[in-house]
């Protein structure tokens, strides 16, 4: 009654059910992953239904399925992977995170191709015809799946060469290696003499040379000014320098562009030198802005002088309870170019006390917009 | 015979019933004390919403009757009596370019009139105040930026009742601090949605002095039905005088008082949530309450001024005993701002709803105020919970918040 397939299929129905029952008993009824495990079951339990229905696609009859009918093992690398795996999960749990993930990735990997091949190995006495079966199985997923890995390889191994590297250099190297693919795969294509061991040979020194450029850069760590930004926390928003000459590292790549329109409470300008405010709904300039507690809002600022400015939120002083020290608070915009704008959005969970009120000003140019938190 | 006659009669009263409570439901439409009654409008938006559904609603009637009608008609006179199936035919040129062109028609007068409300509605050019209004589970919050023009030298923060001039175009910049919810006084424009992160917009204007009630009208949790809101509409000269009473400087009661006792109690227990403007602690600090730290939301109901309001919790029930409040909602054009602008007077406090919010606010409410269950939220309530106080706090606290008017 039951095709190969489906023998598969249904077990895995089963396996997703029993667990998702479980789960939601042991774990919790109304978690996501329960209904990941149901979701499994469910495409499981179709895809089942399909084969039983098809007969597996009729590829072959039941009659060559089960031809011998007789169990053919062959050698296996996959239960010394799935072990590999194991000991990943258990050293990942005492190291580091990416070293669980990788194990469970691993595991997951060598579970699925175990199964797939003690299953295949079930089908017949004939092994070709296993290995056929095999494939039609897990061909569909493993072509994929290898070649996203070596993608992810190449890809992480080349970011490393790029932030090791000048930030002059990034690009030349990323310029050179595009063309020397196009240009080797361009005469592969058009002298076909060069296919096979040729094409074998530049692939593999290519990818030999890529993961041990990449492991160096990787050891050797991000170039100077991306580590110091990194070491010194220039990119968060507590973090930030809002001072009216250019911060090397806050200031580095200002966008200057803003494409948020509708959800704007107010918009300042500097315009001639001078600062100035407007509000949807209220024609007229404003000199205070009101931003209810606790609620993200923006505020576009706008500049429209000639040089450059950045504008800055003051939002009084805070205590440092260690050393006792008083610290501004408040945050800012990167340094923004002549005739462009950058968002800013405050979330501000209490008002201002009368020694320190909230307003906004910009470095350099006379005047501060009051900023309200009723 | 008999069963034949059991039969009719029974029929016969089947039909009957089914009569009469479609007259009813007609005779309901009738109802002019409904307070949210979108046929009763009290401003020039809603009445340019209303002026459209009386073009609409009977052209879709008329089609509508007649769709029904005529497929009733088919099905009835058609019906399966053992007949041959008639010979099948394909296309009628005539038939099929009327039932394009008259449907097409239709919806281009109703697409022309629809068009151009929705357009007049969208306008706010000749704004003349505005009112930034925050929902959140499950109430709203309204504050008032400084306009000095209307004599709002100082931002005002309330909840519950949006105060605003008659004659006035005001535009409420609407947004929400957790899910969407929906702003909707039906007397005075049509509904708007408030999401977080965005800022929406909504007019509203009212003819005459008087209090119009709403609801939320997108659903946003569990008190989704009790999230309610009332505008009020003041003179011009009455609002001006709303105004200077919100901008009041706070004044601690008297030492020795009850009321003093209650200070105290808020100090202790409400401030934590609440902010009361002007309120310092004892050593002389201002008293800044941290909604944020306690609430998922991040804010709860500034109580400045609470009894210069009808309502608290969200609307939901009122402060004014039913007596009074039937004096204030049932005052003449002429009357209502004075009468509005007593507030509430220790005589006409509804002690009863008060007393209990403060002893169990959630058995009053829902909410998701327990803190057993507040995993998800990370420990931050969603309402009020019980802050178990004692029948003498209550008291105190009673006492003290009728000083704030």
């Amino acid at each position: 009654m039951f095709t190969p397939s489906s023998k598969y299929f249904v077990g895995l129905t089963g396996i997703a059910l029993v667990s998702a029952i479980l789960y939601m008993f042991l774990i919790n009824p109304s978690d996501l992953g329960a209904i990941a495990l149901f979701g499994v079951a469910a495409s499981s339990a179709l895809v089942a239904g399909f084969t039983l229905f098809t007969r597996d696609g009729d590829a072959f009859t039941d009659e060559e399925a089960v031809a011998a009918a007789t169990y053919a093992p062959g050698g296996s690398i996959w239960p010394i992977v799935f072990a590999l795996g194991a000991a990943l999960v258990l050293t990942g749990l005492a190291t580091v995170p990416v070293v669980f993930i990788l194990g469970i990735g691993v595991l997951f990997g060598a579970g699925l191709e175990w199964t797939i091949q003690n299953w295949s190995q079930r089908a017949s006495a004939d092994t070709a015809f296993n290995s056929f079966v095999r494939e039609r199985a897990i061909g569909a997923l493993e072509y994929p799946g290898l070649a996203a890995v070596g993608l992810a390889i190449i890809a992480y191994l080349f970011s490393r060469i790029v932030l090791a590297v000048s930030k002059e250099a990034g690009p030349i190297i990323f310029i050179v290696v595009a063309a020397a693919i196009l240009v080797v795969g361009i005469l592969i294509s058009q002298k076909p003499a060069l296919r096979g061991r040729v094409t074998v040979l530049i692939s593999t020194a290519a990818v030999i040379a890529l993961v041990v450029v990449g492991v160096i850069a990787a050891l050797s760590g991000e170039r100077h000014e991306l580590a110091v930004s990194s070491e010194e926390d220039h990119y968060s928003a507590e973090h930030r320098e809002c001072e009216v000459a250019a911060s090397e590292h806050y200031d580095h790549l200002a966008n200057n562009q803003v494409s948020l329109r509708s959800a704007v409470t107010a918009t300042i300008f500097v315009e001639d030198g001078k600062l100035r405010a407007q509000a949807i709904g209220i024609k007229k300039d404003i000199d205070t802005i009101t931003i209810p507690r606790s609620l993200g809002t923006t505020v576009i600022f706008r500049n429209l002088d000639e040089t450059e400015h950045r504008l800055v939120v003051n939002l009084g002083s805070h205590t440092v309870a260690e050393t006792g020290v008083k610290e501004k608070v408040g945050t800012c915009t990167q340094l923004t170019g002549k005739k462009q704008e950058q968002a800013l959005t405050l979330t501000i969970p209490k008002p201002a006390t009368s020694e320190e009120p909230y307003f906004f000003e910009v470095p350099g140019i006379e005047g501060e917009i009051k900023l309200v938190v009723p | 015979m008999d069963t034949v006659n059991n039969v009719k009669s029974s029929r016969r009263r089947i039909s009957t019933t089914v009569a009469g409570l479609t007259g009813l439901l007609f005779l309901a439409g009738c109802a002019t004390n409904a307070p949210q009654d979108t046929w009763q409008a009290k401003g020039p938006n809603a009445q340019k919403i209303s002026d459209l559904q009386w073009i609409v609603f009977p052209i879709a009637g008329v089609v509508g009757v007649l769709v029904l009608a005529l497929a009733g008609y088919i099905m009835f006179k058609y019906r399966d009596k053992g007949q041959p199936i008639p010979t099948q035919g394909h296309g009628k040129p005539t038939a099929e370019i009327i039932l394009t062109i008259v449907p097409a028609l239709i919806l281009t007068v109703v697409g022309v009139f629809t068009f151009r409300a929705i357009f007049e509605l969208a306008k706010t050019e000749d704004t003349e105040m505005i009112i930034n209004v925050t929902g959140q589970q499950w109430w709203w919050e309204y504050d008032y930026p400084v306009q000095t023009e209307l004599g709002i030298n100082t931002p005002i923060i309330s909840s519950g009742q949006l105060v605003m001039p008659v004659g006035t175009k005001v535009l409420l910049r609407e947004t929400s601090r957790d899910v969407i919810h929906s702003y909707w006084i039906p007397a005075l424009n049509g509904k708007k949605d408030a999401v977080p992160g965005r800022i929406h917009l909504l007019r509203l204007e009212a003819d005459k002095p008087g209090i119009f009630a709403g609801q939320c009208t997108e659903f946003c949790g569990l008190s989704h039905a009790n999230m309610r809101m009332e505008a009020v509409a003041l003179s011009k000269e009455d609002f001006a005088k709303w105004v200077a009473s919100q901008q009041k400087a706070y004044t601690s009661p008297a030492d020795g008082t009850l009321a003093k006792e209650g200070e105290t109690v808020f100090l202790n227990q409400c401030v934590r949530c609440h902010q009361v403007n002007g309120l310092k602690k004892a050593d002389g600090t201002p008293a800044l309450a941290a909604p944020d730290e306690n609430v998922y939301s991040g804010a709860a109901p500034n109580l400045s001024h609470l009894m210069s309001r009808n309502t608290f919790a969200g609307a939901m029930f009122d402060l004014l005993r039913k007596s009074c409040r039937a004096d204030v909602w049932d005052a003449t054009s002429e009357e209502f701002g004075a009468k509005y602008l007593a507030g509430v007077s220790e005589s006409c406090l509804n002690q009863t709803d008060l007393r209990a919010w403060l002893r169990n606010a959630p058995a009053m409410k829902p909410m998701y105020a327990d803190p057993t269950k507040l995993t998800k939220t990370g420990g931050k309530y969603r309402g009020m919970p019980n802050l178990g106080l004692t029948e003498n706090d209550i008291d105190k606290l009673v006492a003290y918040l009728l000083t704030l008017k």
